[in-house]
C-alpha cells in the first residue's frame, strides 16, 4: 500500500509540473487584454498539486522510516479476477472502433458468460443477443440516440 | 406567502400525465440503480442524461430528481437484507437493519427505513420550498467575488469536515479543476493543456468522469472484494406495513433530531454520510436503552435513514438557490441544467420559475410516491439483486459505454470511461476522495471565470476577495476550514508533548 501511495504520489508530482509547466507557457504574472493571462490558473492549481503531492510523499517516507505495518494494495488473488473484468472490457471498448458498441458489446457479454461465468450455451446466447437488440430498441429507435458506429460494419448502420 | 403561491404553480407544472409518469419511471429506475452494485446513483443519472436532451427542461430534471429519490430507496433494501450499503449513507443503516433483518424482521425494518424517508424528505423539502426563495433572493446580489468564495467555502467543507486525510482531498479538488481546465479557455480562446493533440481539445466531460469513477471503478472494487450476495428474505405483507407505521411516532423524538441533522449538514457538500452516523450516534446516547443499538432495533434503522433522506434532499438547496452543488448527484443535476442551457444560480428562480417550482413540487409529490412503489416492489427488487454477477457485470459495463458514448458522440470517452475506471479504483484503494474530485470538475469552469472576473475588477489586487463584508466572511470560513487539519494537528502535537489529553482535543 505504502509503494502504491509513493507511486501515485509521484504521478501526481509530475502531473503538477505538467500542468504548471503548460501554464507558463501561456502567461502567468502578465495583464492581457482580458485581465490575467491564461495560464495563471493552471499555473497556480498545478503549484498546489505539486506541494500536495510532496506531502503525501513525505507522509510515505515518515511512515517507512518508522516502519509502521503495512498492508499490500490488493488482497492475494485479487489481481486475477480483476484483470478478468478490465481486459475483456478494453477488448470490448477496442473493438467497438471496428464492429460498433452492439456487436462488440454481444461478443463480449458471451465471451464473459461463456468462459468465466461458465453459464450454458443457451443462457449465454440469449443474453448475448437479447440485451444488444433491447439496447437497439431503447437508445436508437425509441430515444433516437446514435451509438457507435464501426468502421467496418458502419454502412450496414450498426 | 410567495412561497405557497409558487408551490402550487410548480403544482401546475408537475402535474401532468407525462410528467407523472416520467417521475414513476425514474423512481423506478433509481431504486434498480440503488440497489445494484456497481451503479451508483451519481452514476445512474449520469447515463441518463442524454436521454433527457430531447425533453423539456422540466421534464428532464423531474426525470433525474426521481431517480434520485429513487436511488435513496434504493439503497436502503440492499443495506438491511444483504448488508451491503448501496451508498456511503446508508453505513449505518446496516448497523441495526441487517441484525432485524437476520431476526426474521426484514419487512418491519424495510417499512421503517422507507418511512423514515418520507419523513425526513417531507421535513427537508418544507425547508427547501420555505427557504429557497429567501437564499436565492439573497444571493442576487452576488458578484463574482462572492461567488468565488462560495465555492471555496464548499471545497473547504471536504477538507475540514471530511474524514479523510487533507492533503489528498486537496490534491483531489486540484486535480479536478485541472482536468475542467483542459480544452480552450473560456476567456481568451488560447488552448491549454492539450499538449498539442486534437483529442484533448474538446476537454473531459464530467458525465464520463462520473460514470467511469463511480461505475467502472465501483465494478472493480466489487470484484476485488468478491461479492458475496447472502440475502435474507423479506416478508412483506400490508399487515406489517401498517404495524409498523403504528409504531413509528414512537421515534419522534429520533425524528426531529434526525431531520434536523440532516437538513443542516446537508447543505454542505457531503453532509449525507456525516449526517446519518450523527443521527446515529445521538439516537444512542439518548436512547434509555443503548445496549440495544447494533442488535437490530428499530430506533437505529429510523434514525440515520431519516436523517440520510433529509441530507439527500436539503442537497437541493444550495444547487437551485446558489448553482453550487451539495452532492456528487447534485453535481451531475447540476451539469445537466447547464446542458439544458439554463444558468443555474439565483437568477434561476427569477428567470425560470416554472422549472424551479416544478421541481420542488415534484419533490413533494415522488418522495411520497416512492415509498408506495418501493414498498410494493421490494421482491421485484430482491429478484434483481439475485441475478448471477457474470451477468450482472457486463451488462453494466455495456451500459456504462452507452452513457458515456452518448454525451458527446465521442468514441475518445468510452477509452476515458475506461480510464477514469482504473482512476477510480486507485483512488478509492488510497483514499483519496472521490466526491470533491467530481465537484471540482462539474464547478471548475465558473471557479476560474468568478476568480478571473474579480481580479478584473479589481485590476489584479487580490484584496477583492476580502472588499465586501459577505465575500470576507466566507472567505475568511473557508481559509479556517482549509485550516482546521493542520490546526488539529498542532494541537495535537502540542497536546501529546504536555500531558496525555483526553481524545476530544485531537
Amino acid at each position: 500500500m505504502r509503494k502504491a501511495d509513493g507511486v501515485c504520489g509521484l504521478i501526481f508530482l509530475a502531473l503538477g509540473s505538467l500542468i504548471a509547466y503548460d501554464g507558463r507557457k501561456s502567461g502567468v504574472f502578465g495583464w492581457g487584454p482580458a485581465g490575467p493571462e491564461a495560464g495563471l490558473y493552471p499555473f497556480l492549481l498545478g503549484a498546489g498539486i505539486i506541494v500536495g503531492s510532496l506531502i503525501v510523499l513525505a507522509q510515505v517516507l515518515i511512515r517507512s522510516r518508522r516502519s509502521e505495518p503495512d498492508q499490500p494494495f490488493m488482497p492475494p488473488g485479487a489481481l486475477k479476477p480483476l484483470l478478468y473484468v478490465a481486459v475483456p472490457a478494453a477488448l470490448m471498448v477496442f473493438l467497438t472502433e471496428f464492429i460498433g458498441l452492439y456487436l462488440a458489446a454481444g461478443l463480449y457479454l458471451a465471451v464473459y458468460m461463456r468462459w468465466i461465468g461458465k453459464n450454458g450455451w443457451i443462457k449465454v446466447l440469449a443474453v448475448s443477443i437479447l440485451l444488444p437488440l433491447a439496447g437497439y430498441f431503447v437508445f436508437e429507435k425509441w430515444f433516437l440516440i446514435p451509438l457507435p458506429e464501426g468502421s467496418l460494419t458502419g454502412r450496414l448502420g450498426f | 406567502m410567495e412561497a405557497l403561491h409558487g408551490l402550487l404553480s410548480g403544482f401546475q407544472v408537475f402535474l401532468t400525465p407525462y410528467n407523472i409518469v416520467v417521475a414513476i419511471v425514474g423512481i423506478f429506475v433509481g431504486a434498480v440503480v440503488g440497489v445494484l452494485p456497481g451503479l451508483g446513483v451519481a452514476n445512474g443519472v449520469a447515463i441518463l442524461i442524454p436521454m433527457t436532451f430531447r425533453m423539456s427542461p422540466n421534464s428532464a430534471i423531474i426525470l433525474l430528481a426521481s431517480i434520485y429519490w429513487g436511488g435513496l430507496f434504493g439503497g436502503v433494501i440492499t443495506s438491511i437484507l444483504f448488508n451491503i450499503p448501496g451508498e456511503p449513507w446508508s453505513v449505518a443503516t446496516t448497523f441495526d437493519g441487517y441484525p432485524m433483518a437476520k431476526k426474521g424482521q426484514a419487512g418491519e425494518a424495510l417499512t421503517a427505513a422507507f418511512g423514515s424517508h418520507f419523513v425526513g424528505a417531507v421535513f427537508a423539502t418544507v425547508m427547501l420550498t420555505f427557504f429557497s426563495p429567501i437564499v436565492a433572493e439573497f444571493s442576487l446580489r452576488f458578484g463574482p467575488p462572492e461567488i468565488f468564495a462560495v465555492m471555496m467555502l464548499t471545497f473547504s467543507a471536504f477538507v475540514g469536515l471530511g474524514g479523510k486525510s487533507a492533503t489528498k482531498t486537496v490534491v483531489s479538488i486540484l486535480l479536478g479543476l485541472a482536468l475542467a481546465a483542459v480544452g480552450l479557455d473560456i476567456i481568451t480562446g488560447r488552448l491549454r493543456l492539450t499538449f498539442g493533440t486534437v483529442e484533448l481539445m474538446g476537454g473531459f466531460n464530467f458525465l464520463v468522469a462520473v460514470i467511469g469513477l463511480f461505475g467502472i471503478g465501483e465494478i472493480f472494487l466489487t470484484v476485488e472484494e468478491g461479492l458475496k450476495m447472502e440475502g435474507v428474505s423479506a416478508r412483506m405483507s400490508p399487515r406489517i406495513v401498517l404495524d409498523t407505521i403504528k409504531q413509528l411516532p414512537r421515534y419522534w423524538r429520533t425524528y426531529i433530531r434526525g431531520a434536523l441533522i440532516g437538513s443542516w449538514m446537508g447543505i454542505k457538500p457531503g453532509g449525507a454520510t456525516p449526517a446519518s452516523f450523527m443521527s446515529y450516534g445521538f439516537a444512542k446516547q439518548f436512547s434509555k436503552h443503548p445496549e440495544e443499538f447494533g442488535t437490530g432495533t428499530m430506533e437505529g434503522v429510523v434514525a440515520p435513514e431519516v436523517a440520510a433522506h433529509a441530507a439527500g434532499v436539503s442537497a437541493m438547496l444550495p444547487m437551485i438557490t446558489l448553482g453550487i452543488p451539495g452532492s456528487p448527484t447534485a453535481a451531475v443535476m447540476l451539469g445537466g441544467l447547464m446542458i439544458w442551457g439554463l444558468q443555474p444560480g439565483p437568477m434561476l428562480f427569477k428567470e425560470h420559475p416554472d422549472f424551479v417550482w416544478g421541481l420542488i413540487a415534484s419533490i413533494w409529490a415522488c418522495n411520497a410516491l416512492g415509498v408506495l412503489i418501493v414498498l410494493c416492489f421490494v421482491p421485484v427488487f430482491v429478484a434483481i439483486l439475485k441475478v448471477p454477477f457474470d451477468i450482472l457485470m457486463p451488462t453494466i459495463v455495456f451500459v456504462c459505454a452507452i452513457g458515456a458514448y452518448a454525451v458527446n458522440n465521442r468514441m475518445i470517452d468510452i477509452w476515458y470511461m475506461i480510464l477514469f475506471g482504473v482512476v477510480g479504483y486507485v483512488f478509492k484503494k488510497l483514499d483519496y476522495p472521490l466526491a470533491p474530485l467530481v465537484l471540482a470538475l462539474v464547478l471548475g469552469d465558473n471557479a476560474e471565470s468568478s476568480m478571473r472576473q474579480s481580479l478584473v475588477m479589481s485590476q489584479g489586487s487580490p484584496l477583492i476577495f476580502f472588499a465586501t463584508p459577505i465575500a470576507a466572511i466566507v472567505n475568511g470560513a473557508a481559509i479556517c476550514f482549509f485550516l482546521w487539519p493542520a490546526v488539529r494537528l498542532i494541537r495535537a502535537r502540542l497536546g501529546g508533548g504536555k500531558a496525555p489529553r483526553p481524545a476530544a482535543a485531537a
